[in-house]
């Protein structure tokens, strides 16, 4: 339990060192941010909307706020979920622009995440398990290639090879044009088919590093004298590979996750990109080029706080699974 | 993408429990020493250390090479007259829709991305091993704080992070996107070397050289910084490709400097101008290759030098291993 305790300390003070960065940066980088996002804005536009300026000063340095009394306005912000108005999608508020862009994401990185880790630490166990053999010598050089090669190439190609020469997959946008977003077969079918392409790439991208994670582990986890224990007692290969060896080698990468998946969550936007797939990491890359500086803001928390989420339900899986862990 | 990952390398809590058989942990060699050091030795001895040296020397030849092979202009300067060529004797590997030729993009932008991959690795790694050598020597309170903030920095995402600092940034120049890398991704090689300065400081021999009153810089730069020579280059390394990828990726997203060659802007101009859905493969293809096959090479010497310092990684050691799974099969005889 202080194990959990701790853990759940971390995620906190994590959280709050994001909240601080974010309020930082703008304030530390040279020139005013807030004179280059008024410049995006008529002032009309300003008019029709009274305090967005003081809004904005809260948010990104200016004014003549102090730095304490602006910092303690940032966090309520925040908490409110109050990031102003977005200046390219003017004047839609920044929390409604992420509400509409967010979930696509998530589940896109979710999905395809969990599909890698599993297919990944599988395939890693096989090649450990029979190090040197046909398996090792083929899976082990193609996903160490697949991983040297940024996801937006590996993207472009398979959306070259797939999508446009052999035309199985659609590859702009996340459902068929003239559908709109609700729970019924024909968007949720369309909706899949237009995932399948990005989430492959994220599959094939990140299934390399958890083969290697993996295999690397295990091969020490092989070595140990309770595997040679089992195999003795004449235990099953097969029994001996997944309960003996591969339980214990999984903690490992079950520890990296945390970091992978911080890694994963940056890899979207280059998927979205590629793709014109409307999630987070698609937005957050439009933002950028347009320097609107609120949503860009408000993007890097939501990409921070999402990795410790996903990490702290691992830490969970963690805590049933590790039982040593359990008693610490 | 961004593997931002130490795949190869053990992660810190598991290196705990392994021998540590580093490079200066084998025997010296003084006799035998010639021209060529005994680490190159070692490295070249190793099939993957030897796979990537060669890649790495073909790509550093490139770019040396860049001026008298590839004109520097026809991989900046728009020219209508040439635009969507595919590749033929003129243009090797073909142009893009603004009639850049890529092939010149390629050659180019190989000295973008191996000066900034080799600089950020290097700066990243010397406050590393400071930051990494302090926390697990000075101890106490210093390493608490140092730990945290590197383990901050491990969860929070790289590439939003950097996509957010550079929208900020007026230029985007080699030395900035250097400085702004180096320092994100310096934590993660913290993380890799104070783990391996810890466990190397509980040693028998670093116990009798602090019992023998040498003092803490002897210590440290006599015993310890030589046994973690092999991790230090792998973290070297690590950081050298990420580095890479990742101001390549920022290119790719447009947040570079258009007016300089580079494999991320012959990218960025791929996906702006659709290229791929006008089915120009050969625009996206060769400057994606160079960067796979850096990184690729990168990676090869990292698994060579994670091999020659760790010998159970080596598959030349198989044998061994087989024989013992034989005995300890039921019914397996060992004539």
């Amino acid at each position: 339990m202080r194990w959990f305790l701790r853990r759940l300390g971390f995620y906190v003070f994590a959280i709050w060192v994001a909240l601080t960065l974010t309020f930082l940066l703008p304030r530390l980088m040279p020139g005013s941010p807030i004179g280059g996002i008024l410049q995006h804005l008529s002032a009309s536009q300003l008019a029709a909307n009274p305090g967005i300026i003081k809004t904005y000063e809260t948010l990104f340095g200016g004014g003549n706020q102090s730095i304490w009394s602006a910092y303690v306005q940032y966090l309520h912000h925040v908490a409110t979920l109050n990031f102003g108005l977005s200046t390219s999608n003017f004047p839609t508020p920044v929390s409604q622009v992420i509400a509409h862009t967010l979930p696509y994401s998530i589940v896109l990185v979710g999905l395809a995440f969990f599909i890698s880790f599993a297919l990944g630490t599988a395939i890693g166990m096989v090649a450990a398990w029979r190090r040197g053999g046909t398996f090792d010598s083929i899976f082990v050089p193609i996903f160490m290639a697949l991983g040297a090669f940024p996801a937006y190439f590996t993207a472009l190609l398979i959306m070259y090879f797939l999508g446009l020469k052999l035309g199985w997959f659609p590859i702009q946008h996340a459902y068929d044009n003239g559908l709109s977003p609700g729970f019924n077969w024909t968007f949720i079918w369309s909706a899949v088919r237009h995932g399948i392409l990005p989430a492959l790439v994220i599959v094939l991208a990140f299934a390399g590093g958890w083969v290697l994670n993996m295999r690397t582990v295990m091969i020490n986890t092989i070595s140990e004298d309770y595997v040679a224990m089992a195999q003795a007692k004449g235990l099953k290969d097969r029994r001996v590979m997944t309960r003996y060896a591969a339980r214990n080698a999984i903690l490992p990468p079950l520890n990296g996750f945390a970091a992978q998946f911080a890694t994963a969550v940056g890899g979207v936007i280059f998927v979205e990109l590629v793709f014109s797939y409307p999630g987070a990491g698609y937005t957050l890359q439009q933002a950028a080029l347009g320097k609107d500086l609120p949503l860009t803001q408000a993007l890097l928390l939501v990409f921070a706080i999402c990795p410790l989420v996903a990490n702290f339900i691992m830490d969970i899986a963690n805590f049933l699974l590790d039982p040593r862990v359990r008693t610490a | 993408m961004a593997q931002i990952q130490p795949t190869t390398l053990e992660p810190p809590d598991s290196a705990a429990a392994l021998p540590a058989a580093d490079l200066a942990v084998e025997p010296p060699q003084r006799a035998r020493r010639g021209i060529v050091p005994g680490w190159v030795r070692l490295l070249l001895g190793n099939n993957k250390g030897r796979a990537g040296v060669a890649v790495m020397l073909g790509m550093v030849a490139l770019a040396l090479l860049a001026p008298f092979i590839a004109d520097k202009a026809s991989a900046t300067n728009f020219n209508i007259l040439v635009t969507r060529q595919a590749p033929s004797l003129h243009h090797p590997f073909g142009t893009n829709d603004q009639g850049l030729d890529v092939w010149a993009q390629v050659v180019w932008g190989a000295r973008r991305s191996l000066l900034l991959g080799f600089a950020a690795g290097a700066i990243a790694t010397v406050l590393a091993t400071a930051l990494g050598l302090i926390a697990a020597f000075v101890g106490g309170i210093v390493d608490d704080v140092i730990s945290l903030v590197v383990n901050v920095f491990f969860v929070i995402p790289v590439i939003p992070l950097l996509v957010d600092i550079t929208a900020f940034l007026h230029t985007r120049g080699l030395l900035v996107m250097t400085l702004v890398i180096a320092g994100t991704l310096w934590s993660f090689e913290a993380r890799i070397l104070r783990g391996q300065a810890l466990t190397l400081r509980n040693r028998d021999f670093v116990q009798a050289a602090r019992v023998a009153g040498e003092s803490t810089r002897r210590i440290v730069f006599g015993e310890l910084l030589p046994n973690m020579i092999s991790r230090i280059a792998a973290a070297f390394v690590l950081v050298f490709y990420v580095a890479i990828l990742v101001d390549a990726g920022l290119e790719f997203l447009g947040l570079g400097d258009v007016s300089k060659p580079s494999w991320g802007i012959a990218l960025y101009w791929a996906s702006t101008t659709s290229s791929v859905l006008q089915g120009e493969w050969w625009v996206f293809l060769f400057p994606g290759l160079a960067i796979g096959i850096t990184v690729l090479g990168l990676t090869l010497l990292l698994a060579g030098i994670d091999e020659v310092s760790n010998p159970r990684l080596r598959t030349e050691r198989l044998r061994r291993h087989r024989l013992r799974r034989l005995l300890a099969r039921p019914g397996g005889t060992v004539s």
